[in-house]
C-alpha cells in the first residue's frame, strides 16, 4: 500500500450529501466498462438507423456477380455476400433495427404490465397480494419460451403479436421487483402523511410510488432488452420469429450456421453484432444497478 | 470494588498496544480510523473503552483480531505473548484467535452460523483448538452453559440459532469465547442490542467473569454508565484518537477533557458515585 | 416432513390444471385446431381426432376427457405426423433430450458451483478475473452462435468431434451439444454462487467463524458452504427451464432426434396437439422440480419453516 499516491482523508465527516441521480451519474461514468458499453450501443443504434443510407446496396439487392462473396474493401461489400449474393453489412444493419426495436418494444409492453400488476399487489397487500404473487410464481413455472411458441403457433407468426407474446411473458420478474420496492416505500413516511391527508390510493400510486420506482426500472429496462432480443432471434432461428424478407439477428445467424462451411462470415459477423450488443447492454444494466444502488444489490 | 493502579504488578500484563493506526481504502480516498493508539490490558481487569459511534472502538480491537475488512490494513504493535500480532504470520495468530482471545461481537442476532446447531458451534472451537473428542467437548460446553447461566439442556444445544432470543444468543456467544479459557475476552459492545434487563443479566456474567477468572477483559461500549459498573481502567475515544486513559475513578470524577466532561454530563447522577 | 411435502404437492397441482387448462383453451381458440370444426386435414388424421376428443360433446365434457386422458399420459394423436401419437412422439425423443438435459444440468451444477466458490475465495486474483471473463462470454454469446461455432472449430476446422448426429448416444457425438448446453448455465451459476460466497464470507457469523481461530477451508466447509449454496439451488427450477429450452436449439443444431426436434417441427407445421403436449410435459417437470428444491432447502436451512 503506498500512501503517498493517494489522498488521506483524516475528516470525513464532509463525504456524504449530493443528490442520489447527480450521484449515480458520476458513479457511471467512473464505470470504464459501463462508458464504452454506451458507446458501443449509440454506435450500434446509429448505424442500425442511419447507416443504411450510407451504403452502396440495399438490403435486398441480389448481386449476381458477387454470390457468397467474402469480405473485402474492393466491391463495397464490407462484410461480404450471402448465397443470393446481398450484401451482410446492410443486412446486418437491418436486422439491428428490427432486433432493437423488438427489443425495446417488448420491454415497454412488459414493463408497463410488470408495473401495474406489481404496484397494485405490492400497494394493497393482504390477500390480494397473496393471490397475485401465486399467479406470479405460476407462470414462473412455465417453460416460458415454449409458452411463447404455443402463442405464436396458435395466433399466427405475425411479428407485431410477437412482441406482445414476449412482452406477456417477461414482466414476472419486473411485477416482483416492483412490488417489493412498493411494500418498502408504502411503509415511509411521506406515504403516510399523504394518506392522513386524504389523497386517493391512484394519486399515492401515480404521485409517490411509481417515481421511485424509477431506479429499479431503469436498470431492469437495460437488462431485459438484450433478454428479449435473445429471446426472439432464438424464435427466429427456429423459423418461428421474423419471416422473410424481413430479416432480424436471429434469422441472419441462423441462415449463417447453415452455410458456415462455405462461407464463415454469415455466421461469425451477425454474431458480434449481436453478441456486442447484448454485452454492452448486459454491462449498462450492470453499471446503472451498481450507480443507483450501490449497496442493496 | 475497584482496583487501583499499583495493586497491578507489571508482569500482569497480557496485552501491549504501541502506536496503531487503522486505514481504509475506499473510493473517496485513504480513511485514517485509528490514530496512534496506545494502551495495555492486565490480567484480572477490566478494560473499558468508551466513544461515539465511529469513534474507532471496534476497528482498533478488529486490527488486534485480524478481523479488519478486506481494505482495511493496520500498522503498529500489539503485543501479546511475544507475538506482535500486528504484523505476525496468520497462522500465529489464528493459534491465539478463540484458544487465548475471545471476542464477542456487537451483534448477537447475526453472529452465529444459521444452519449449524448451538451445540455444534459450542463444540468445534474446543475440538479444533484441543484436539478432544466431540463429548468431551460438549462436556465443556454443559460447564460454560452453566457459567453464562444458559438452561444446560439437550434442547439448546440442539436448537438452531434462529429459535433463541438475542439474550440466549449472546450468551451463546459468551460461552463460545469462554470454550478455551481464553487469557483475554473483547467484547464489543455485548449489551447494546439487548433490551435492558438482559443487559443487566449480560453484565452481571462479565462481573463474575472478571472477578472469578483471572482474565483480562475489555469492555467496549458507547454507554458510559456501563462502564462505569464494571471496569477499572477507561479509554475515551474520539475520532479515532484516545484522548483519555486512566483509573476509572478518576477519569470519572476528574475528567481531563472536555469531550469526557460532555459524555459525563450525559450519565444519572446516581451511577457516579 | 410428510406433511410438508402433501401440502407442498396440493400447492403444485392447482398450478397444473390451470396450464392444462390454458393450452386446452389455446388449442379451442386456434384456428384450424382440434377442437373447431372447419378444418382441412387428411381423413385419417380427421378420424383419429375425432375419436379421440368427441366432438360433438359439449366443451367442459371434451376438457374433463382431455384431462383424464393427459393424466393417463394420453396426448391425443399427432396432428401431422400419420399414425402416430404424441405419446408415441414423446417417448421416442426422451431417451436423447434426458441423457443430454440430464448430463448438462450435473455439469452445470457442479463445475458453476466449484468455480464460483474458487472465485469468490480468490476474489480479485487472476483466476477470478478469468472465471468471470469466460463466463461474460458464455452469458452474452447465446447458446445459437456458441454451438456452430464450436461445431466449426472442432468439427470442421479441427475435425476431431462429429458435426452431428445421435449415433445411438455415442459419447463423442454428445461432448458438442452438451457443452454448448451447460456453457451459458455454468456462466450463470458460477457467477451466483460467486456472489452469494462473497456475501456469506462477508457475513457475521463468518466473522465469528474467524474469530475461533478456525482455518479458512474448515470455515468454507462447515460454515459457508451449505449458506452460500442456497441460490443455487432456488435456481435449479429456473435453470432447468433454460436447458429445455436450450435443448430445442441445440438438438436443431447438432441434428440430434429428441423431444425438441419434434417440438420444433410441430410448431413449425402448427402441430397443435403435440406443441401442447409437450408444454404441459416440461411445465409438469418444472413444477416436480419446484417440488424438490422447496424440500433441499428445507433441509439446508433449518429457519426454513417445514
Ligand atoms: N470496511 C470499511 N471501509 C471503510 N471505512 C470503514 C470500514 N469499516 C469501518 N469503517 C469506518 O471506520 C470508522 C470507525 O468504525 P468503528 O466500527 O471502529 O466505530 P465504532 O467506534 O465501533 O462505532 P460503533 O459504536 O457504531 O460501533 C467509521 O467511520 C467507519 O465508517
Ligand atoms: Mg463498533
Amino acid at each position: 500500500m503506498n500512501k503517498k499516491h493517494i489522498k488521506i482523508i483524516e475528516d470525513y465527516s464532509n463525504i456524504k450529501g449530493r443528490s442520489l441521480w447527480v450521484d449515480a451519474r458520476r458513479r457511471l461514468f467512473q464505470n470504464k466498462a459501463a462508458v464504452i458499453s454506451l458507446f458501443l450501443i449509440f454506435l450500434i443504434a446509429f448505424l442500425s438507423f442511419f447507416g443504411p443510407f450510407f451504403l452502396k446496396y440495399s438490403f435486398s439487392d441480389t448481386d449476381w456477380n458477387s454470390i457468397y462473396y467474402p469480405p473485402s474493401l474492393n466491391n463495397g461489400h464490407f462484410l461480404g455476400t450471402d448465397g443470393n449474393g446481398r450484401d451482410l453489412l446492410v443486412r446486418i444493419l437491418y436486422g439491428g433495427r428490427l432486433s432493437l426495436t423488438i427489443g425495446i418494444l417488448a420491454t415497454l409492453v412488459s414493463v408497463f404490465i410488470g408495473v401495474i400488476y406489481g404496484t397494485i399487489a405490492g400497494y394493497f397487500g393482504g390477500k390480494l397480494d397473496i393471490f397475485m404473487m401465486r399467479v406470479v410464481e405460476i407462470l414462473y413455472a412455465m417453460p416460458y419460451l415454449i409458452f411463447v411458441i404455443l402463442l405464436m403457433v396458435v395466433f399466427g407468426r405475425n411479428i407485431y403479436f410477437l412482441f406482445i407474446a414476449i412482452g406477456a411473458v417477461e414482466w414476472l420478474t419486473m411485477a416482483r421487483i416492483v412490488r417489493g420496492q412498493t411494500i418498502s416505500l408504502k411503509e415511509k413516511e411521506f406515504i403516510e402523511t399523504s394518506k392522513a391527508l386524504g389523497q386517493s390510493n391512484f394519486m399515492i400510486i401515480w404521485k409517490h410510488i411509481i417515481p421511485n420506482l424509477a431506479g429499479p426500472i431503469v436498470v431492469y429496462i437495460t437488462l431485459m432488452v438484450p433478454s428479449v432480443i435473445i429471446l426472439e432471434s432464438f424464435l427466429s432461428f427456429l423459423g418461428l420469429g421474423v419471416q422473410e424478407p424481413l430479416t432480424s439477428w436471429g434469422v441472419l445467424i441462423s441462415e449463417g450456421s447453415r452455410e458456415m462451411e462455405t462461407a464463415w462470415w454469415l455466421l461469425i459477423f451477425p454474431g458480434i453484432f449481436m453478441t456486442i450488443t447484448l454485452a454492452s447492454l448486459n454491462f449498462i444494466g450492470d453499471g446503472l444497478r451498481d450507480a443507483i444502488d450501490p449497496k442493496e444489490y | 470494588m475497584q482496583l487501583t493502579q499499583k495493586n497491578i504488578k507489571n508482569n500482569n500484563l497480557l496485552i501491549n498496544i504501541n502506536k496503531l493506526n487503522v486505514f481504509f481504502n475506499t473510493p473517496e480516498g485513504l480513511l485514517h480510523v485509528v490514530k496512534d493508539v496506545n494502551f495495555n490490558v492486565k490480567k484480572g481487569t477490566c478494560l473499558g473503552v468508551v466513544g461515539e459511534s465511529g469513534s474507532g472502538k471496534t476497528q482498533t480491537f478488529f486490527s488486534i483480531t485480524g478481523l479488519l475488512a478486506k481494505n482495511g490494513y493496520a500498522e503498529g504493535e500489539a503485543n501479546f505473548k511475544n507475538y506482535n500480532l500486528i504484523t505476525c504470520d496468520d497462522k500465529i495468530r489464528r493459534g491465539f484467535l478463540g484458544k487465548s482471545i475471545g471476542f464477542i461481537f456487537q451483534d448477537p442476532m447475526t453472529s452465529l452460523t444459521p444452519h449449524l446447531k448451538i451445540g455444534d458451534q459450542l463444540a468445534e472451537i474446543a475440538i479444533y483448538h484441543k484436539k478432544i473428542t466431540k463429548s468431551e467437548a460438549l462436556q465443556r460446553a454443559a460447564e460454560v452453559m452453566d457459567v453464562v447461566k444458559l438452561p444446560n439442556n439437550r434442547d439448546i444445544i440442539n436448537s438452531y440459532p434462529h429459535e433463541l432470543s438475542g439474550g440466549m444468543k449472546q450468551r451463546v456467544m459468551i460461552a463460545i469465547s469462554l470454550m478455551c479459557e481464553p487469557d483475554l475476552i473483547i467484547a464489543d459492545e455485548p449489551t447494546t442490542a439487548l433490551d435492558v434487563t438482559t443487559q443487566a443479566e449480560i453484565l452481571s456474567i462479565f462481573n463474575d467473569l472478571k472477578n472469578n477468572l483471572n482474565i483480562g477483559l475489555v469492555l467496549i461500549s458507547h454507554n458510559i454508565g456501563v462502564i462505569a459498573e464494571t471496569s477499572n481502567q477507561v479509554l475515551v475515544m474520539k475520532n479515532g484518537q484516545i484522548l483519555e486513559n486512566g483509573n476509572t475513578h478518576e477519569v470519572l470524577t476528574k475528567p481531563k477533557n472536555d469531550y469526557t466532561k460532555h459524555l459525563l454530563s450525559c450519565i444519572p447522577p446516581w451511577i457516579k458515585n | 416432513m410428510i406433511k410438508f411435502i402433501t401440502k407442498r404437492i396440493l400447492i403444485a397441482i392447482p398450478t397444473l390444471l390451470i396450464i392444462i387448462a390454458f393450452s386446452f383453451s389455446m388449442m379451442r381458440v386456434a384456428p384450424g385446431g382440434p377442437f373447431t370444426n372447419e378444418r382441412a386435414l387428411p381423413p385419417e388424421i380427421e378420424k383419429n381426432i375425432n375419436a379421440a376428443y368427441n366432438l360433438d360433446k359439449p366443451v367442459y365434457e371434451q376438457f374433463y376427457i382431455y384431462m383424464k386422458n393427459i393424466t393417463r399420459g394420453d396426448f391425443g394423436p399427432s396432428f401431422k405426423y400419420k399414425d402416430f401419437s404424441v405419446k408415441e412422439l414423446i417417448l421416442n425423443g426422451l431417451p436423447v433430450s434426458v441423457t443430454l438435459g440430464l448430463s448438462a444440468i450435473i455439469i452445470s451444477l457442479f463445475l458453476g458451483s466449484l468455480l464460483g466458490i474458487i472465485a469468490a475465495i480468490n476474489r480479485n486474483t487472476i483466476f477470478d478475473y478469468s472465471v468471470m471473463g469466460v463466463s461474460l462470454v458464455g452469458i452474452c454469446v447465446p447458446s445459437f452462435v456458441m454451438a456452430p461455432l464450436l461445431s466449426l472449430f472442432f468439427s470442421l476446422y479441427m475435425g476431431i468431434l462429429p458435426t452431428s448426429g445421435w449415433n445411438n448416444g455415442n459419447i463423442l457425438n454428445l461432448i458438442l451439444p452438451i457443452t454448448a448446453l451447460s456453457l451459458p448455465q455454468i456462466a450463470i451459476i458460477s457467477r451466483m454462487m460467486r456472489a452469494s460466497t462473497i456475501e456469506v464470507l462477508n457475513s457475521n457469523f463468518i466473522r465469528t467463524a474467524k474469530s475461533k481461530g478456525l482455518n479458512e477451508s474448515y470455515i468454507i466447509r462447515k460454515h459457508v458452504i451449505r449458506a452460500s449454496i442456497l441460490p443455487i439451488v432456488e435456481y435449479l427450477a429456473p435453470a432447468s427451464a433454460g436447458l429445455m429450452t436450450g435443448s430445442i436449439i441445440i438438438e436443431q443444431i447438432f441434428g440430434l432426434p429428441g423431444i425438441g426436434r419434434y417440438f420444433v417441427v410441430g410448431a413449425l407445421q402448427r402441430d397443435y396437439t403435440l406443441v401442447s403436449g409437450v408444454l404441459i410435459l416440461y411445465a409438469s417437470l418444472l413444477i416436480l422440480l419446484i417440488l424438490i428444491t422447496d424440500i433441499v432447502r428445507a433441509i439446508l436451512d433449518p429457519r426454513v419453516k417445514i
